[in-house]
C-alpha cells in the first residue's frame, strides 16, 4: 500500500479551480516532493490531505484512509506544517511543542517534547517566549510541533520558505534522519534545488499534476547545449538530456587531436521545469 | 474532557503573559466607570444615579468579554493556530468549551472588579443578598458575552470584521435594553427586539434588585433566560466554528 493516493482531485472556491483532477502516488519512506509555481495549488493539495478542506471531487487516501471521513485517526498518524509559523508568540518553544503534542495522547509527552527540542536545537531557548525568537527559530518550533508525536508521514508546505542556506540546508539534514527513521515526507516547494534533494517530485500545474518522477528523471526530459571548438570552427548542437545522448552525441568526433575544447550546457531543473509547464500551456 | 482543559490552560496561561490584554481588560472598564463619575457629579441632586450606574458597569463588562474574546479566537484563525489545532485532533467542542473556561477567569475578575468599584464609587448601600445577586447577574452577562464573542468569531476572517457587529449588536442593545430608558416607553415593536439582547436580561434583573422588597422569584426567570441565552450562543456557535473549508 502507498503511503498517499490522490486520484483526480479537484477543488473549486467558487469559480476559482485551485485543483483540477490532481493524480499522484506516494511510496511508504519516500521524500516526495510537490514542485510548482505560486498559485498552482500546492497548499490546496496538502490541506486536502490532511483533511483540512472538503474536495469539490476525487479521491485521496493517506495511508489508506480518507482524509476527511477518517480525520480522527489520520490526525493521530500524521504530522503538518503549515506555510506561516501558525503558533503562539506569547507562549515559549516548550509551551507551544506541548500544547500542540498534548492533542495526540503522546506518551510521556515532556520527555519527547524535550528530545524533539534537542532534535532541532531548541533546547537552550525552550523556555523563551516565541515573539523574542527569529523567523528561522520559529520554523524549527513549527517543525517540532509536527514532529512531537514521532507522525509516520510528515506534509511540509515550503517548510523552508524565507530561511536561510545555512538553516535550509539543516533542514534537509533533519528530512533526510526522518525518511531513515522511516518516516514519509511529502515536501511542497518551488525551489528547484530544493527539488534536487527529494526522491521523487510531482509538477504542479493549475492545479493538475503534468509530471511525475525522479529530479533526474525530469532533467533527463531537458536539452543539453554542446559546443565543440574542432580546429578553431565552433559547431554547436541541442542534444537531448540523458547521459546516452551525450555519449551518442560525441561520439563521431572521437576525441581527436584537432577537438580543442567541449563545452557541455545542461538545462538546470528550474528551466526544464519551466519549459514542460510551457508546453502544457501551449499545448 | 482531557483536550478541553488543554486548550483552557493554554488560553489562561496566553492571557497571564499578555500584559497589554489583561490590563486593557480589567483596566478599562474601572477607568470608564470613573469617567462616569464625574459625568454623574454635574448632573441635578435629583438624579438618580442608583438607576444607571450598575446597569453601565454592566454593560462594559459585556462590552469588552464580547470584544475581547472574539477578537482573541479571530486572532486563532488569522494566525493560523485554529487550522492547525483542528489538524492536530482538536474537536470543535474542544475547543469552543476550553475558551469558555480560559475565559470564565477573565469575565468573573471583570465582574467583581467593574461592579465593586460601582458600588465603591458611587457609595451603594445594598444587603449582602442583592450584592449576591447582582454579583451573579453581571457573572452571568459576561459569560453569555463569551459565548456571543466566540459566536460573532465564527463570521470574521480577521479582526476587522469583529468590528461591524458592535453597531449591529452591542450599540443597540444600550438603547434597547432598557439601560438608558425604561422599555416600557419605547414602541412595542422596539421593546421585542430588546428581548433578544443579553443585557435586556441582566438589566431586568439588576432594575429589580436595586429596588428594595425583591424576591427571587421576580428575577428568576430573566436569570434563567440569561443562562439559555449561553447555552444557545454555544450550540450556535459549535455549528458555526467550520472544522474544514
Amino acid at each position: 500500500m502507498n503511503a498517499i493516493e490522490v486520484s483526480g482531485l479537484t477543488k473549486k472556491y467558487g469559480r476559482v479551480e485551485a485543483l483540477r483532477g490532481a493524480d499522484l502516488s506516494v511510496r511508504k519512506g519516500e521524500v516526495f516532493g510537490l514542485v510548482g509555481p505560486n498559485g498552482a495549488g500546492k497548499t490546496t493539495l496538502i490541506k486536502g490531505l490532511v483533511g483540512a478542506l472538503r474536495p469539490s471531487g476525487g479521491e485521496a487516501r493517506v495511508m489508506g484512509l480518507n482524509p476527511l471521513k477518517d480525520r480522527a485517526e489520520l490526525r493521530q498518524r500524521i504530522g503538518y506544517m503549515p506555510q506561516s509559523p501558525a503558533l503562539y508568540e506569547d507562549l515559549s518553544a516548550r509551551g507551544n511543542v506541548g500544547f500542540f503534542g498534548a492533542a495526540h495522547r503522546t506518551p510521556d509527552l515532556r520527555k519527547k517534547v524535550d528530545e524533539v527540542l534537542r532534535f532541532t536545537e531548541l533546547s537552550e531557548r525552550a523556555n523563551d517566549p516565541l515573539h523574542t525568537f527569529s523567523g528561522g527559530m520559529k520554523r524549527r518550533v513549527s517543525l517540532a510541533c509536527a514532529l512531537v508525536h514521532r507522525p509516520e508521514i510528515l506534509f511540509l508546505d515550503e517548510p523552508t520558505a524565507a530561511v536561510d542556506p545555512q538553516l535550509r540546508s539543516r533542514f534537509w539534514q533533519t528530512f533526510r534522519e526522518l525518511a531513515r527513521g522511516g518516516a514519509t515526507l511529502f515536501i511542497s516547494t518551488h525551489l528547484m534545488d530544493e527539488a534536487m534533494l527529494c526522491d521523487r517530485i510531482a509538477i504542479l500545474r493549475k492545479g493538475s499534476v503534468i509530471a511525475t518522477d525522479t529530479p533526474r528523471g525530469i532533467l533527463e526530459r531537458g536539452s543539453t547545449h554542446v559546443m565543440v571548438n574542432r580546429d578553431g570552427a565552433e559547431q554547436e548542437k541541442t542534444i537531448g538530456g540523458r547521459p546516452e545522448d551525450l555519449a551518442a552525441a560525441l561520439r563521431p568526433y572521437g576525441l581527436e587531436s584537432d577537438v580543442r575544447a567541449i563545452d557541455v550546457e545542461a538545462d538546470s531543473l528550474e528551466a526544464v521545469v519551466l519549459s514542460l509547464i510551457e508546453k502544457e500551456e501551449v499545448g | 474532557m482531557r483536550r478541553m482543559f488543554i486548550v483552557a490552560g493554554r488560553v489562561v496561561r496566553q492571557l497571564l503573559r499578555n500584559p497589554r490584554f489583561l490590563v486593557l481588560s480589567v483596566a478599562a472598564p474601572l477607568i470608564i466607570v470613573y469617567f462616569l463619575k464625574i459625568f454623574f457629579d454635574t448632573l441635578p441632586p435629583t438624579f438618580d444615579v442608583a438607576r444607571y450606574a450598575v446597569p453601565v458597569a454592566a454593560f462594559l463588562v459585556h462590552f469588552l468579554a464580547f470584544l475581547l474574546c472574539a477578537i482573541a479566537l479571530v486572532q486563532e484563525r488569522t494566525a493560523g493556530t485554529m487550522e492547525r489545532m483542528f489538524i492536530n485532533g482538536f474537536r470543535r467542542t474542544e475547543i469552543i468549551a476550553g475558551y469558555v473556561l480560559g475565559f470564565l477567569g477573565l469575565a468573573t475578575f471583570q465582574a467583581v472588579a467593574g461592579l465593586s468599584e460601582a458600588i465603591w464609587l458611587f457609595e451603594l448601600d445594598y444587603d449582602e443578598e442583592t450584592l449576591v445577586t447582582l454579583f451573579v447577574v453581571v457573572w452571568l452577562l459576561a459569560i453569555a458575552s463569551v459565548m456571543l464573542g466566540i459566536f460573532i468569531s465564527t463570521f470574521a476572517r480577521h479582526e476587522g470584521q469583529v468590528f461591524p457587529f458592535i453597531p449591529l449588536i452591542i450599540l443597540p442593545s444600550v438603547f434597547l435594553s432598557g439601560l438608558l430608558v425604561d422599555v416600557d416607553e419605547l414602541p412595542t415593536w422596539a421593546d421585542w427586539l430588546g428581548h433578544a439582547f443579553p443585557l435586556f436580561w441582566a438589566n431586568d434583573v439588576i432594575q429589580e434588585v436595586i429596588e428594595s422588597g425583591w424576591k427571587f422569584e421576580d428575577v428568576q426567570s430573566s436569570l434563567a433566560v440569561l443562562v439559555g441565552y449561553s447555552v444557545i450562543l454555544l450550540l450556535f456557535a459549535s455549528l458555526t466554528l467550520r472544522e474544514v473549508e
